[in-house]
């Protein structure tokens, strides 16, 4: 068992393509997710039964597994008559589709429950005062709540951020080829899994690592008044 | 409507789903354990392996890892022996290679998850035992311990979750768990939709079983801090 460093360059084509493919799956999610997450999460701070319903969708997507979602979207939904004989087939043949679909959903659920916390730590006078100084609601959310709540979150945001990444692992069960499948394909080619796999985790842990040192300049803008002098 | 024989193997997977990551979850305790008591004390050598076992398994996909074991597994033990002169050969079987992967790579999260409940017990309680002259595995068993799981409970119930939400992942490598027994019935009976729900349903109620029984050991572990005196009802003034 060794490290084969030739045959690492050689399929460095197709593992890049795989890391192209993962970005194409993470990047869509990332954005869909946290558009969900935001009015989930508004619901969730309220009381009655919109609130109920906000935290059933939490609680569901939360305790499911991705993996689960992605076949439950990829070959579940097109038992059901309306998906398969109507115009959402277009949509639902597509296993990109289905992979954002699947993980926006579990994505949502994490960030819901994120921007929630971050929105529940926002002190209260915060939100008298620029109700007291005219602000309307939809001002106080954008302009005061939200900005405070991302700050507050942002330890949190990376975490979800980096599962994410590696969540996306999971898309090769619907035959898209990521980072993860294709290295499994050089593998199928090689019969040698040691350098393919090790290559591909050096790539998902450049990718990881990036993140993290970008999500550490972010923190020390956004929080330079939080840090010590 | 689904059938009661696919429905049965997907009690059979369940019950190895279960085994899988309650098993990976042990060994994450163990190395986790091993872990925080090595690096409570900054010692350099420890450190650094500590800081690329953390670098490493928490950069990469458990699925990646798992893949790792289960295909190279056997070639890296057995390059491992060579190295003191053994010829070894080990057929790497799905279940330890799952149970291996998901261990190593939460070990490493709950090393961190640990450490951090070791370092906030109040260091009172530490030189309190010192000074009763407790033996320091009494001390560490019957002081330290019930507080570190008082802090450390939360987070680690929310690992257990993610652990046994991975072993829906790993099932990609050919463990026969509820994954597998999911997708084989809706390949037969053509109804994936029922069978991936039944999964789903699962997975949702091993959730809620964890909730419920990690409020107990919570409020065991909280023992000490609730008031004893019974709390009168606030009357409106």
């Amino acid at each position: 068992m060794h490290y084969d460093p030739i045959l690492a360059w050689q399929s460095m084509p197709d593992l890049l393509a795989g890391t192209a493919t993962t970005f194409a799956v993470l990047l869509p999610v990332l954005v869909l997710g946290l558009m969900l997450a935001l009015p989930i999460a508004l619901a969730r701070l309220e009381t009655g039964p919109r609130a109920k319903a906000a935290a059933g969708y939490i609680a569901f997507f939360r305790g499911v597994p991705s993996l689960v979602l992605l076949y439950l979207v990829y070959s579940g939904l097109p038992q059901l008559s309306i998906v398969r004989d109507t115009f959402l087939w277009t949509f639902f043949s597509n296993a990109y589709f289905c992979a954002w679909v699947g993980l926006t959903l579990t994505h949502s659920g994490y960030m819901a429950e994120i921007i929630r916390g971050g929105l529940a730590a926002v002190p209260t006078g915060v939100i008298e005062a620029s109700t007291a100084l005219g602000l309307t609601p939809r001002q106080t959310l954008f302009r005061l709540r939200l900005p405070m709540a991302a700050r507050y979150v942002l330890k949190a945001y990376q975490n979800e951020l980096l599962i994410m990444v590696k969540s996306t692992s999971a898309v090769s069960a619907i035959t898209l080829v990521d980072l993860t499948a294709a290295a499994n394909t050089v593998f199928d080619y090689t019969y040698d899994p040691f350098t393919p796999l090790v290559t591909a985790a050096a790539i998902y842990w450049c990718i990881v690592n990036l993140m993290r040192t970008g999500f550490t300049l972010a923190d020390r803008k956004l929080n330079r008044h939080l840090a010590r002098t | 409507m689904p059938q009661m024989g696919f429905v049965e193997q997907l009690g059979i997977g369940a019950l190895m789903t279960i085994q899988v990551a309650v098993l990976s979850y042990l060994l994450a305790l163990a190395i986790g354990t091993v872990f925080a008591l090595a690096t409570l004390k900054r010692r350099l050598p420890v450190d650094i392996i500590w800081q690329t076992y953390a670098s490493i398994f928490t950069g990469v996909p458990s699925l990646l890892v798992a893949f790792l074991f289960y295909y190279a597994g056997s070639g890296m033990i057995a390059s491992l022996f060579s190295l003191v002169g053994l010829s070894v050969t080990v057929d790497v079987s799905p279940f330890a290679a799952a149970v291996a992967a998901l261990g190593m790579v939460y070990g490493a999260y709950l090393a961190d998850i640990i450490r951090s409940a070791i370092q906030n017990v109040p260091p009172g309680q530490f030189e309190a035992a010192r000074v009763l002259l407790v033996p320091r595995p009494t001390a560490w068993l019957f002081v330290i311990l019930p507080q570190v799981l008082r802090l450390a409970l939360p987070a680690m119930t929310n690992m257990w979750i993610v652990v046994l939400k991975d072993t829906a992942l790993i099932s990609l490598i050919g463990l026969k768990e509820i994954m597998a027994y999911a997708k084989l019935a809706s390949g037969v009976t053509k109804e994936p939709f029922i069978y991936y729900m039944l999964a789903s349903v699962f997975f949702l109620g091993m959730t809620a079983l964890t909730y419920v029984v990690s409020q107990r050991i919570e409020q065991w572990t909280q023992r000490g801090y609730r008031p004893v005196a019974a709390k009168e009802r606030a009357h409106a003034l």
